[in-house]
C-alpha cells in the first residue's frame, strides 16, 4: 500500500492512525539501550536481530541491560538452530549430529557454518556466527548455563523429529503429539527464558516450580501461529494440525480448503482455537509473577497479540483462504495495552474473550466448550482483580457506606446547594422582568382588568374576529 | 469413606422424594451401602425421582414439631441431611403472596429439624441452603463471590427464609452435633421440572430470539448430582475431621457460564438454534416486564416477563468454588455439557 493508499485508509479508520500515533508518541521505553559503547561484536548480534526477526527485535532491545544481550544471544542461538533444522538441502546424516552438538559449539571459538543453501534466509546469521560465540562467552556463567541446557534440549528434540520425518511418517496425529511438539518449538524458549528472568531475580522463583505456566506461555504463542499460518504451511506442505482434531470434521485434510466443507473448516478453526484458549489462564497467572517492568513488556505484549489474533481468525473462514494479520493500528492500540500492568492487560484479555464469545455459535459442537473456557478466564481475570470485594458487599447490607460514598454523596450535597442558590437567582429575575413589563404595558393602556375578568367567564382566547368585521 | 466412619450409620434424608433428595439418596447409597437411609417427606416417592432399593419412607410434615420429635426419636439416626423446603415456582418468585408457607416450612421446619436431632444426639446435620442467601437481593452484581460475602436479610421470600434458616443451623453447630450449610446454586439434571422444562418452552413460544442485555452475565448452574455428592462429603467430614463444622459452603459445577448459552445449549440439544438475534436493552426489558405485571395484576393472570425476572435474567451471579474445594474436597463431576445431554434425554 502507496502513502495515497494508506492515506485512504487511515482516513476511514481513524481510531487505528490515533493508535499508531499514541504509540509512537507516548510510548516510553523503560530501558533506553546506549549504542556508542557497543562493541563490535555487539553489534553484530544486534544486526542480526533486527534482520532474523522484526517483531521480537523492538521488544528485546527495550529489556533491562541486565538481560539485553543474553536474551539476544539466547535467541540468536536458536535461530541459528532453527536454519539448520529448517535447510532441506543438508542432509540427515550431516544435519543430525550438528543439530545434537550444537550446544558444544557456543564455547567452541571461531566456530561457523557455511553449509547452508544460499537461498536459506538466516544464512548469513550462521556464517558470522563466531561473533555470537564471543558474546555468549562474555555472559555470567549462570547464564550460559542456562542458554547451553535449552540449545542441547531443543537440538535433540529438532534432530528426533528430523530422523522420524525421515524413517516415518512425522505429521502431527493425536493432540498430545501436537503439544509436544509446541513444547520443543515453544516451550523450551518459556523455559530458558523463565530461567533468566529468575537468575537476574525479575521473575518470582515459584514460576520454576510450576513449570506448566512456562510451558503454557510457548504453547499459547505457537498455537496462535499454527492456527493462523493454517494456508501458508499446507501451501508449503507442511501441516501441524494433529489429525485428533481435524479427523473429527472433515475426511481428509485437503477438504478443509476446499469451499463444500467450508462449515467444517470453521467448526475445526474453532476447536483449535478452543485447545489453544485453555492455555490462556495459566499464561495470566505466570504473568502476575514478573517483577520487572520491561520482562513483563517483553512477555505481555506477544501474548495480547496471541490471543488478539485468535480472535481475529476465530471461525473467519479467510485464514483458509489467505494470510491474516492483525492491524498495525490494532498492534500499536495492544502494544500500548501490554506495556502497563497486568491490570490493564486483563482488561484487554476480558475484552477480546468476551469477542470471541460473541462469535460463538450454536451450530458449532464445541459451543458450550468455548463458553466454558471463555467464563473460565473471566472468572479467572475477576479472581486476580475482583470488581466487588466482600467487605464492600459487608457495609452494602448493614446500610453503611464506604468511605468514596461518603465524599460523593458531600460533594453531591454541596452541589446541590449550589444549584438551588442558582435556580432562586433566576426566579428572582423572572420575576422582575416580568413586573416590569407588565408595569410598562399598563402605563401604555393595557386593560389588565378586562383580561382577567374574561378569564374568570372561561374565555380563555380573544373573541374570534370574523371576516366581515375586518 | 476407608476408616468406615458412615458405615453403618443411620442417615435421615428429610425432602428426600423430591429433585435433590432423591439424588442425594442415591448418592449416599452409591458411596455408603453400609448407609441406612431413611427418607422424610410430605408427598410419597415420586417416579421421576428414583430412589436406592433399600430405603425407608416415612410420611411428615417439617412444619409439624411433634411429627419431626416422633420420627427422630424411633429412626435414631447418627446424621441428618436436611433438604426439605419451598421453592416458590416463577410466577410467586418475586411476590410475597406465599411468604407465609414458606417461612413456615423453610424456617420452622428447619427448626424443628435441628431442635429433634439435638434432642436424639444427632452427630451431624446438613442443610441445603441456596445460593439465594445472598444473591437474591437483587440490587447487586455477583461476580465470584466468596463464603465471606453476607446473607440478606431482605430480598425475596426465597433468599430471605433460606437466610434465616441458615443463620439458626449454623449457630447451632457444637462439639455434640456438627452442622454445615450447602448453598447451591441453579440447579438442573434429569428430572428438574423447572429449569430445563421452561428453557424448552421458550422454542414453542417463539422467544428464543431475544438477548436481554449484553448477554454476557454469567452465572453458575449445578448438576443435581453434583451437589448430592457435595452433600455426602459435608456428611463424611462432619463424621470425621469436622473441618466444616459451623461453615457454609457455596457448590456449583465451576463452570460459569452465561444464561444465553445455557439456554442456546439446550435448545441446541432439542435441534433448535434461533434464526435471528434480537438485543433488547435491559431498561426497556424493565419497563415491559412492569406493564406486564400491571397487567397481570390486571388480569389476574400469570407471566413469565416481569421486573424480577428481568434482573434475574440480566444478572452476574457466580461464586469461587475454592472453599468447597480445599475443606471438602468437593469437585464436580459431571460438566455441564454432560449434565445437559444426561437431562435433555430425558425430557425428550
Amino acid at each position: 500500500m502507496g502513502f495515497i493508499g494508506n492515506a485512504i485508509y487511515f482516513a476511514f479508520h481513524p481510531i487505528q492512525l490515533r493508535s499508531i500515533i499514541q504509540w509512537k508518541v507516548w510510548h516510553n521505553p523503560p530501558h533506553e539501550r546506549n549504542e556508542k559503547n557497543d562493541t563490535e561484536t555487539q553489534k553484530i548480534c544486534y544486526k542480526f536481530l533486527d534482520q532474523t526477526s522484526r517483531s521480537f527485535s523492538a521488544v528485546i532491545k527495550e529489556l533491562h541491560p541486565e538481560l539485553l544481550l543474553p536474551v539476544t544471544v539466547f535467541y540468536l542461538v536458536l535461530r541459528g538452530l532453527d536454519t539448520i533444522e529448517d535447510d532441506t538441502s543438508i542432509p540427515l546424516e550431516t544435519k543430525e549430529p550438528l543439530l545434537r552438538n550444537f550446544k558444544d559449539f557456543l564455547t567452541q571459538d571461531g566456530w561457523n557454518f557455511t553449509g547452508n543453501r544460499p537461498e536459506e534466509k538466516d544464512r548469513e546469521l550462521l556464517v558470522q556466527f563466531q561473533s555470537i560465540i564471543v558474546e555468549f562467552k562474555n555472559m555470567k556463567p549462570a547464564y550460559q548455563a542456562i542458554v547451553k541446557d535449552i540449545t542441547d534440549k531443543m537440538g535433540n528434540g529438532m534432530a528426533d523429529y528430523c530422523v522420524k520425518a525421515a524413517t516415518e511418517d512425522a505429521s502431527v496425529k493425536t493432540v498430545e503429539e501436537y503439544d509436544l511438539y509446541c513444547y520443543y518449538v515453544a516451550g523450551l524458549v518459556g523455559e530458558g527464558l523463565t530461567r533468566l528472568f529468575v537468575e537476574a531475580e525479575f521473575g518470582n522463583p515459584a514460576l520454576l516450580k510450576r513449570p506448566e505456566l512456562q510451558k503454557s506461555m510457548g504453547l499459547f504463542l505457537q498455537k496462535t501461529n499454527i492456527i493462523r499460518d493454517i494456508r501458508e504451511d499446507f501451501d508449503d506442505e507442511r501441516r501441524f494440525w494433529p489429525k485428533e482434531i481435524w479427523s473429527k470434521h472433515v475426511d481428509n485434510f485437503e477438504d478443509l480448503f476446499k469451499p463444500e466443507h467450508k462449515e467444517a473448516a470453521l467448526n475445526c478453526n474453532s476447536e483449535m482455537i478452543l485447545n489453544a484458549l485453555e492455555h490462556v489462564e495459566e499464561c495470566l497467572f505466570y504473568l502476575a509473577g514478573l517483577r520487572e517492568q520491561s520482562v513483563f513488556n517483553f512477555c505481555a505484549i506477544p501474548q495480547s497479540m496471541a490471543i488478539a489474533t485468535l480472535e481475529l481468525c476465530f471461525r473467519n473462514y479467510a485464514v483458509f483462504e489467505r494470510n491474516v494479520k492483525i492491524t498495525k493500528g490494532d498492534a500499536c492500540e495492544l502494544m500500548v495495552q501490554s506495556t502497563q500492568n497486568l491490570n490493564v492487560l486483563c482488561e484487554t484479555f476480558r475484552r477480546l474473550t468476551r469477542a470471541i464469545h460473541k462469535k460463538n455459535t450454536p451450530k458449532d459442537p464445541n459451543f458450550l466448550k468455548i463458553s466454558i473456557v471463555c467464563g473460565k478466564i473471566e472468572k479467572f481475570i475477576e479472581t486476580i482483580f475482583p470488581t466487588q470485594k466482600a467487605e464492600d458487599a459487608q457495609r452494602r447490607v448493614k446500610g453503611e457506606l464506604s468511605r468514596a460514598e461518603l465524599e460523593k454523596r458531600k460533594a453531591e450535597a454541596d452541589s446541590k446547594s449550589d444549584v438551588f442558590f442558582l435556580m432562586a437567582i433566576m426566579g428572582v429575575i423572572i420575576f422582575l422582568v416580568a413586573g416590569v413589563m407588565m408595569v410598562a404595558a399598563w402605563f401604555l393602556g393595557a386593560r389588565f382588568d378586562l383580561a382577567w375578568q374574561e378569564i374568570r367567564s372561561g374565555n380563555f382566547r380573544p373573541p374570534a374576529i370574523t371576516q366581515k368585521e375586518l | 469413606m476407608p476408616d468406615g466412619s458412615m458405615n453403618s450409620k443411620r442417615v435421615i434424608v428429610s425432602g428426600g422424594t423430591g429433585f435433590v433428595g432423591a439424588a442425594i439418596a442415591r448418592s449416599l447409597a452409591d458411596k455408603h451401602p453400609g448407609c441406612a437411609i431413611i427418607i422424610l417427606d410430605l408427598s410419597p416417592p415420586r417416579p421421576q425421582h428414583a430412589l436406592p432399593d433399600e430405603v425407608e419412607f416415612v410420611q411428615v410434615d417439617v412444619a409439624s414439631m411433634a411429627e419431626v420429635r416422633k420420627t427422630l426419636q424411633t429412626v435414631k439416626p447418627d446424621i441428618v441431611i436436611h433438604t426439605a423446603g419451598i421453592v416458590p415456582a416463577l410466577a410467586d418468585r418475586f411476590g410475597r403472596r406465599l411468604e407465609r408457607d414458606v417461612w413456615r416450612t423453610n424456617v420452622q421446619g428447619t427448626k424443628n429439624m435441628l431442635d429433634a436431632a439435638a434432642e436424639c444426639g444427632v452427630k451431624a446435620f446438613i442443610y441445603t441452603s441456596s445460593c439465594c442467601v445472598t444473591t437474591d437481593d437483587m440490587r447487586f452484581p455477583y461476580p465470584n463471590i466468596n463464603e465471606e460475602w453476607p446473607t440478606s436479610p431482605t430480598s425475596l421470600i426465597y433468599g430471605e427464609s433460606k437466610a434465616a434458616a441458615e443463620a439458626l443451623v449454623l449457630q447451632d453447630s457444637c462439639s455434640q452435633m456438627a452442622t454445615c450449610s450447602l448453598r447451591p446454586s441453579v440447579l438442573f439434571g434429569p428430572g428438574d421440572y423447572q429449569l430445563i422444562p421452561s428453557i424448552h418452552a421458550c422454542i414453542a413460544k417463539y422467544q428464543t430470539p431475544f438477548i436481554i442485555g449484553d448477554g454476557f452475565n454469567l452465572w453458575d448452574v449445578t448438576h443435581v448430582s453434583n451437589v448430592a455428592d457435595a452433600h455426602v462429603l459435608a456428611a463424611e467430614n462432619l463424621m470425621t475431621s469436622r473441618t466444616a463444622a459451623g461453615e457454609a459452603f457455596f457448590i456449583q459445577n465451576n463452570e460459569p457460564i452465561t444464561f444465553r448459552d445455557f439456554c442456546l445449549a439446550i435448545w441446541a440439544q432439542f435441534g433448535h438454534v434461533p434464526p435471528f438475534e434480537i438485543h433488547i436493552p435491559k431498561a426497556l426489558a424493565y419497563v415491559a416486564g412492569f406493564v406486564c405485571e400491571l397487567a397481570t395484576w390486571a388480569t389476574r393472570s400469570s407471566t413469565t416477563l416481569s421486573r424480577g425476572s428481568v434482573r434475574d435474567a440480566c444478572a452476574m451471579r457466580y461464586a469461587c468454588g475454592d472453599k468447597a474445594k480445599f475443606v471438602l474436597g468437593y469437585e464436580p463431576r459431571i460438566g455441564i455439557e454432560e449434565g445437559i445431554r444426561l437431562s435433555c434425554e430425558v425430557s425428550t
